[in-house]
């Protein structure tokens, strides 16, 4: 923490008027003190009033570290490079999630125009729960505010390898399935134990999609894991594999549920484990997720998080009841992550020999996986056929038959994703593929979507109408 | 009758009005030493005429901008003060240099008005003594939510005077109850380096007033726009910083009295003021005041001062001309010793002020050197002003579309800046305004009181009161920004009771401070309400109210002649 302590002569010096520099931590700050998901839902307008409270008293936001952003609206487009919504984005989609993707999308843009060094999105609602396919709610989200960030910088920016790092309480199912195939980014998650915790996944053996093995890491914690747990797996496990994966782009994914007085799950960790973790692993862009402590955690972990990332000296931040004796390790969890390092170290450093041997004994075909999911918040069962092209040459392209019953009813959806690193052949495939379909006038489908990232161009047929809507 | 004045950095400015018209206008130059002087001799020229008369019992409001307090605080002649802060957890003010003679000490309270950590007696104590030794009288104690539990800052001044009865303690819960601990502390701690010096001075003004026959209440202009009675200031002497600014603001409302959008475009001599009223709205800085550099919890207009005026000093820089940013003097026509922009337009606008010739010859010293004819260097010179301003005003629509937003209505809602006039005041204005007001693509209003606009603004300005309300349900407890004042509240109370408590309140707090007349002037400006959930359950509401009597004319004023 040492490098921290420098004299902070100029902090609270006024900056002149709204110069951002590159020596900035960017935020936006967007409480949606005008949205909930019900009245008294943890994901409610009062999320964020102590955060606002504390980090406005604070004065953080006048300091000359912090350049601070208005969110925008994210472009229906935005959406569509990263999301099937059923039965379309507008019904997904509200204002509310549409500002909480646009705030990373500020940020995303005043990075790489060199305005800030590094930036944080604090926007509620949150998204990693939020899969490819969106029937509605799951985990008190509706699109993934991190997956349409990062494609946005694909393709306006052209970045190809990004890290994300989910450290959230809650396992990233949303942002894993985004990215299970997807061999260029790096999704590694620690949560507390799938079989303790919604949504029950994110094990050891979830490693990513056939051609993308060893790019999705699970880092599931035992109930109660300190400051000292989760840090000795940023030391052992994550800093040294971003180390070698080399991602031109770190985002954190930021949820604050790990925290010791958070209502929702049954950790141990502290604000100001949060402000080392984030200072160790240096995110260039951090978005908030889950955290439901609203008066005892958040207010001091955001701040936590902002005084980490724009390198401002956090000693003396702490939560008025923290005591330093709470938060050591014990011996025998210690062990139990120990084991967990030592065996995602092994399936990381593998991965290229795991697609290797994919390849090898499966090239040219087709493999299929049959899924199911559900959505709690909007008690929806969703059933799933994923077909994924084993290609020699390319990441592949995806199938996803889906059907799901809700409240609104049934839908079946037919989607075909094609990634922006598809190669030629395996592009006009899938592009068959949704001409075919579209011809077959199916009875069997309401809706054939069509993500054409190398084109940046989204298709969404209707069967019904027999009308097709391009974004 | 109305007399307003504005001490400016170079001139100060009087005007003698009634019903609309000017009856008389003086104009000295400013001397920062003694600025007492400056205002008499504004004061005497105004009162010629109708001195022997004895009209001046018909005077009804004199109003006064100065720029002491600015003064006091730029050049360190205030007094010395000791700060005595309660961070609690947060930024580690241990080491920050933060402001001299600041001492940290330990105690915190949280957003909901809990203490978190008790004060240390024996830690005050000592810190009392090392004001003590330092030689300070004066203390300001200001703690990180102070102004939703007071309790800590009270027993702090309690523990010093016990020991110190000569001690004079500033709390900050009383001088600012909005969020932004930093802010309140240097609030706090200029009121208390300044509130001395102040009072001083304006005995010396009132008596001087009262000397030459005027009974009549006198104001003083603030930041924001508003007036606030003499007695008032002595509280509260940094809401007077910044007021020149504000006198032109209030002097374009004065020349306009609609509800449209304009940009106040006021050229000096050295600087240019740039401030904008969207719909009849001035826009505020959102950080409030910058005095000595670090944002205060002082309202203030957001005004953008560009080193350019109509007597910036021209000069060929060996690859280009520059424009200011000093001022040598006047302009050359008036006998100055360069060229300047007031004489390229001279030389354009075939010399309607002082003499051509001097306009000429200086701007030929120049354009000799750049290798232009005089002419093509003032069409130059004139570009360059409108340029340089066009793009300062676009940087503040720009600074206001970027404000932030924490509402999904704020967002959706944003529109653009459509710009429908802009407004000149000051000498100068009647030579740029009109173009720069082309370039913008809207209309330019240049009146003939545009040169004493400023102090005609200060004139007709009427009180401002800005009261903000926290108030918490479950603690039963509700609390202001205004003088500290805090009470109990019933469970069952809802956002109505929230604004009617406000708004009752903004009223005895306005006739307290003798502006109870404008009271009824209200509106509210900030209706927020959370309901606070523990374990699925409504435990309360938080309330956050904000009422105003916003800036704006007096009443006997109904507009200029056209």
């Amino acid at each position: 923490m040492n490098k921290n302590n420098r004299n902070t002569y100029a902090y609270l010096q006024a900056k002149k008027e709204k110069t951002a520099s590159a020596g900035q931590t960017g935020l936006v700050f967007f409480p949606a003190f005008d949205w909930a998901i019900s009245p008294t839902h943890p994901e409610r307008e009062e999320r964020l009033l102590y955060t606002r409270d504390q980090l406005f008293e604070e004065g953080i936001m006048d300091l000359p570290q912090i350049c601070q952003y208005q969110p925008r609206l994210a472009e229906f487009k935005d959406i569509a490079r990263v999301h099937f919504c059923v039965p379309d984005i507008e019904t997904q989609a509200t204002e509310a999630h549409r500002i909480a993707a646009g705030g990373a999308l500020v940020i995303a843009d005043a990075l790489m125009s060199g305005e800030i060094k590094n930036g944080f999105a604090l926007v509620r609602p949150p998204g990693h729960h939020a899969m490819r396919v969106v029937h509605g709610n799951r985990g008190f989200c509706n699109i993934n505010n991190e997956p349409i960030m990062i494609e946005y910088l694909r393709q306006k920016f052209g970045l190809q390898r990004i890290a994300i790092v989910d450290t959230d309480v809650h396992h990233g199912d949303g942002t894993q399935d985004i990215y299970w195939h997807d061999p260029d980014t790096l999704f590694i998650s620690f949560h507390q134990d799938g079989r303790t915790l919604y949504p029950g996944s994110g094990f050891t053996d979830e490693i990513g999609g056939p051609l993308a093995a060893g790019t999705t890491l699970n880092v599931p914690l035992p109930p109660g894991t300190t400051d000292e747990g989760i840090l000795f797996v940023l030391d052992n496990l994550v800093l040294p594999v971003l180390d070698e994966f080399q991602p031109e782009l770190i985002v954190n994914s930021a949820g604050q549920d790990n925290h010791y007085s958070d209502p929702l799950a049954n950790m141990a960790f502290s604000a100001r484990g949060y402000a080392l973790l984030n200072e160790k692993l240096s995110p260039d862009i951090a978005v908030l997720e889950g955290g439901y402590s609203v008066e005892t955690a958040l207010p001091y972990v955001n701040l936590g998080i902002i005084m980490a990332m724009a390198g401002i000296d956090y000693s003396n931040l702490y939560e008025p009841d923290h005591s330093d004796n709470f938060f050591r390790e014990e011996r025998s969890n210690l062990k139990r992550l120990e084991e967990i390092v030592r065996e995602l170290s092994g399936v990381f450093r593998r991965r290229k020999e795991l697609v290797d041997a994919t390849r090898r004994q499966n090239s040219g075909s087709l493999l299929q996986k049959h899924r199911q999911i559900y959505y709690d918040t909007d008690q929806i069962r969703e059933t799933q056929l994923e077909t994924i092209k084993v290609c020699s040459d390319c990441p592949g392209y995806l199938f996803i038959e889906s059907a799901a019953v809700g409240r609104r009813g049934r839908y079946n959806i037919y989607c075909i994703s094609i990634p922006i690193k598809c190669c030629p052949r395996c592009r006009q495939e899938a592009r068959d593929q949704y001409a075919k379909m579209k011809r077959q006038d199916s009875k069997s489908f309401d809706y054939l979507y069509l993500q054409d990232r190398p084109d940046d161009v989204y298709l969404q047929y209707d069967f019904h109408l027999k009308r097709e809507k391009a974004l | 009758m109305l007399i307003g004045i504005d001490v400016g950095g170079t001139f100060t400015d009087g005007v003698l009005c009634s019903e609309g018209r000017i009856i008389n206008s003086a104009k000295h130059p400013t001397k920062e030493d003694d600025l007492q002087d400056s205002i008499f001799a504004v004061l005497d020229d105004l009162l010629q005429g109708i001195k022997s008369s004895n009209k001046t019992s018909s005077i009804t409001q004199v109003v006064l901008s100065t720029t002491l307090v600015t003064n006091l605080l730029a050049s360190g002649g205030g007094d010395e003060v000791a700060l005595v802060l309660l961070p609690g957890p947060g930024l580690n003010f241990r080491n920050i240099d933060f402001l001299p003679h600041t001492y940290i000490a330990t105690g915190a309270i949280n957003f909901r008005g809990r203490v978190t950590e008790p004060l240390d007696q024996k830690e005050i104590e000592e810190i009392g003594k090392l004001i003590v030794d330092a030689g300070l009288h004066k203390v300001a104690v200001v703690g990180k939510f102070s102004q939703r539990n007071s309790s800590h800052e009270r027993k702090v001044e309690e523990i010093l005077k016990g020991r110190y009865s000569h001690l004079e303690v500033f709390r900050g819960f009383e001088v600012s109850g909005q969020l932004n601990f930093p802010r309140r502390a240097v609030t706090t701690y200029y009121t208390a380096v300044t509130r001395e010096k102040w009072a001083g001075f304006a005995a010396g003004i009132e008596k001087a007033i009262r000397d030459r026959g005027i009974a009549s209440p006198i104001n003083i202009l603030k930041a924001d726009g508003g007036t606030m009675p003499l007695e008032v200031s002595l509280h509260y002497p940094c809401e007077t910083v910044f007021s020149g600014p504000a006198a032109s603001v209030m002097g374009a409302f004065a020349l306009t009295m609609d509800r449209q959008t304009s940009v106040v475009v006021d050229i000096g001599g050295t600087t240019t003021d740039l401030a904008l009223i969207l719909e009849g709205k001035p826009l505020y800085a959102s950080r409030g005041a910058v005095i000595g550099g670090r944002y205060s919890h002082v309202r203030s207009f957001a005004v953008r001062s560009i080193p350019l005026g109509g007597d910036s000093a021209i000069r060929w820089a060996g690859d280009s001309v520059t424009i200011g940013p000093d001022r040598l003097g006047p302009a050359a026509c008036f006998g100055g010793p360069v060229a300047t922009p007031t004489d390229a337009v001279n030389f354009l606008g075939e010399g309607k002020l002082g003499s051509l010739s001097l306009s000429v010859g200086a701007l030929e010293n120049v354009a000799r050197r750049a290798g232009l004819t005089a002419r093509e260097l003032a069409q130059t010179i004139v570009l360059q002003v409108n340029e340089r301003l066009e793009e300062s005003i676009k940087e503040i629509f720009k600074a206001w579309e970027q404000e932030p937003a924490y509402k999904i209505w704020e967002i959706v809602n944003k529109r653009p800046v459509e710009l429908d006039r802009a407004v000149g005041i000051g000498a100068a204005a009647e030579s740029f305004v009109p173009s720069l007001a082309n370039r913008l693509g809207c209309r330019a209003l240049v009146h003939r009181y545009s040169p004493v606009a400023n102090a005609l603004g200060a004139a007709v300005a009427r009180p401002t009161l800005s009261l903000l309300m926290h108030a918490d349900t479950e603690q039963q407890t509700y609390y202001l920004n205004l003088e500290g004042i805090s009470g109990k509240i019933s469970p069952g109370w809802q956002l109505k009771d929230a604004k009617e408590l406000a708004r009752k309140q903004l009223q005895q707090i306005a006739e307290k401070r003798g502006i109870g007349r404008y009271a009824d002037r209200y509106e509210f400006f900030l209706e927020e309400q959370f309901n606070m959930i523990r374990g699925w359950l409504t435990a309360g509401k938080l309330f956050d109210v904000g009422v105003q009597i916003a800036p704006g004319i007096i009443d006997d004023f109904k507009g200029v002649e056209s």
